[in-house]
């Protein structure tokens, strides 16, 4: 169980932005992302896509913050979606409300497929 | 089994809870789904239990059987002022977006991602004690 978040952030292509994050969603893993999201919007991404593979748990404050990352991207009228989420991480987001605004996609091809950007980036 | 854990109110120090359960989770013959998801419960209590509590917090895990159902017994323990758990916010996912703040989810999670939960608490000791068993009901 792996406590530090590993994080890594890409423009994919115009509007579309990458967050493949993987350790513990807590309040430092959440304003890891957080702060990720905020570059990539300065640089023009609408769509968010959060990639989780390797993240195997969360808490509820982690969670939190990202609520916040998706009111921005609508504040913004833009998307925010997510991949690779385990079981309890998905039953998770459905508890705390996350998946009525935000799509779920069950990988990064099948996200990128669907909004548009490029799966080899 | 039984393991019995007094953590100190330091960052992170949930993850060693949750460990436990993986550990016991493990050895029980728990699936990794329900495995996990104990787990994200005991973090919200140790959570929990650290932020209200104000002091060390105790972690009583175990193996049971209920029923003759094979499970995970979780008590968390913290020495707080307590509160009126019928009074505990529930919190609803369809009143998300809009409000200033959106903590408070702990106890929802916990009831939602365990089998059975149940809360003594008075002022100075507060117990919640949870459980998930091995497998899904027959």
């Amino acid at each position: 169980m792996n406590e530090e978040i590993k994080l890594s952030k890409d423009l994919l292509g115009p509007g579309l932005g990458l967050i493949a994050a993987a350790g513990y969603i807590n309040n430092e893993g959440g304003q890891a992302i957080a702060d990720a999201a905020t570059q990539l919007m300065d640089e023009g991404a609408k769509t968010l896509l959060i990639d989780l593979d390797g993240t195997r748990i969360i808490n509820s404050i982690g969670v939190s913050i990202l609520l916040e990352i998706l009111e921005r991207t609508l504040d913004e009228k833009g998307k925010l979606a997510f991949c690779n989420l385990t079981p309890t991480i998905s039953k998770t987001f459905e508890i705390m409300g996350l998946v009525q605004y935000a799509e779920v996609y069950p990988d990064r091809d099948a996200a990128l497929a669907a909004l548009g950007g490029d799966a080899t980036t | 089994m039984e393991v019995v854990l007094h953590l100190p109110v330091v960052p992170n120090v949930e993850l060693v809870a949750a460990k436990a359960v993986e550990t016991l989770g493990g050895a029980l013959g728990m699936d990794q789904s329900r495995v996990e998801a104990a787990s994200v419960a005991v973090v919200e209590a140790c959570l929990n239990a650290m932020e209200h509590g104000g002091g060390p917090v105790v972690v009583r895990l175990r193996s049971a059987t209920e029923a003759e159902r094979a499970c995970l017994a979780v008590e968390v323990e913290d020495h707080g002022q307590g509160f009126d758990p019928e009074r505990a916010p529930r919190n609803r996912s369809s009143r998300i977006l809009g409000r200033s703040t959106k903590r408070g989810w702990g106890l929802t999670l916990i009831r939602e991602l365990m089998d059975e939960v149940h809360i003594q608490s008075a002022p100075g000791k507060t117990l919640v004690y949870m459980r998930k068993y091995v497998e899904n009901a027959p």
